[in-house]
């Protein structure tokens, strides 16, 4: 399939032409595809328990408390300033970071109920 | 390992990564899971990329998640794949060969039919959060308020703060529902599907199946609504992918 090479990367648009990092590789391969209805998935496998939650819980106090801590530090003359980013445990660019940290420690943990399931 | 499993000889099973038209593909180069090699199992015009499953079992490993995506990939770049999801492993390759290429024969057929000369293009807008803040606060005169407020009382104004943040969240959550049902549609214009995922820390976050005919028209869609939503929101696009979202024969026609 031949396909037109895309135009270039600004910072309002960043292109990728394949997913790089492990969290956006999941995010293609992981529960989207075709269905196959007499598959088994070989216990080993353990993808039912990779999930991934990598969403900000909005509706809780402890939330409402860094929102509010966050627009208090805006400060509403500057561009670059402390934002909500920080409720993520990280700047934007660690966000991925975090996915991938947290994808991997659920297959260690699904490796070592393996090991002691033989 | 329970009794469902156990029952599956492992050496006999079939990691399975899509369905092509038989024929169209010569050969797979990548690797597959495992380092295994992958090769095709046809039956009647239909032909699946499969690989063995290694008789230690399969255990996952970041490089298998690439693995099994660069064996779509170079499938994709040469005909129209149905990506199967993540480990799909098949008994044996008969069952490949009865249940899945056999019985299912006429609807692989036309989700080829469907996702052919298609390719996905999967899009990301989220906004920079200082900025929204600001906007926030600047358009929100109790928001702008409770945050002088707050600021003066320092912990002791603990019920404020928590208003405040309360007040800030609803407004974030409005906003993004909004941003959301005015690009979504723009972006599908050119469009033929398109998935939508749920994702708070997002604007917009989907999958777009897109022909390659109006690729170009895509992309200058997105770029045009990129310049224009600058510097609050800001856009990633991945593709073209193979049509992974896509590949469920759930919605035909």
């Amino acid at each position: 399939m031949a396909i037109a090479t895309r135009g270039t990367s600004s910072n309002y648009l960043q292109r990728a032409p394949s997913p790089s990092g492990l969290a956006e590789v999941i995010d293609v391969i992981l529960d989207k595809g075709l269905v196959v209805d007499a598959y088994v998935r070989v216990s080993v496998i353990g993808i039912e328990v990779l999930t991934i939650d990598a969403r900000i819980v909005i509706a809780s106090v402890d939330t409402y408390l860094r929102f509010a801590e966050a627009v208090n530090r805006l400060d509403l003359a500057q561009t670059e300033t402390a934002g909500i980013e920080e409720l993520r445990g990280g700047g934007g660019s660690k966000k991925g970071e975090g996915v991938v940290e947290g994808a991997k420690q659920k297959l260690g943990e699904r490796d070592s109920e393996k090991e002691r399931s033989r | 390992m329970s009794a469902a499993t156990s029952r599956i000889d492992e050496s006999s099973a079939a990691y399975v990564y899509g369905v092509v038209r038989g024929g169209d593909m010569p050969s797979i180069e990548a690797e597959g899971v495992g380092g295994s090699v992958v090769r095709q199992v046809e039956r009647d015009g239909l032909a699946a990329l499969v690989s063995s499953v290694p008789k230690q079992g399969l255990r996952v490993k970041r490089r298998d998640l690439h693995r099994h995506l660069r064996v779509i990939e170079e499938a994709f770049a040469a005909t129209t794949i149905l990506p199967c999801p993540f480990g799909t492993v098949v008994a044996s390759t008969e069952s490949v060969e009865h249940d899945l290429l056999l019985s299912r024969r006429d609807e692989l057929l036309s989700a080829v039919e469907r996702l052919e000369g298609k390719v996905q293009m999967n899009v990301k807008a989220t906004y920079a959060e200082p900025e929204l803040l600001r906007q926030v606060v600047e358009g929100n005169p109790e928001i702008a308020h409770l945050r002088e407020r707050t600021k003066q009382l320092g912990d002791a104004g603990y019920y404020d703060r928590l208003r405040l943040g309360e007040l800030v969240a609803a407004a974030l959550a409005g906003r993004r529902r909004q941003d959301a049902e005015r690009l979504l549609p723009e972006l599908a214009q050119s469009a033929a599907e398109v998935v939508a995922d749920d994702e708070e820390a997002a604007v917009v976050k989907g999958s777009f199946l897109v022909s390659l005919r109006e690729l170009g028209r895509f992309d200058a869609t997105l770029e045009a609504v990129a310049r224009r939503e600058q510097p609050l929101i800001r856009f990633e696009v991945i593709g073209p992918l193979p049509p992974t979202a896509f590949a469920s024969a759930y919605d035909e026609g």
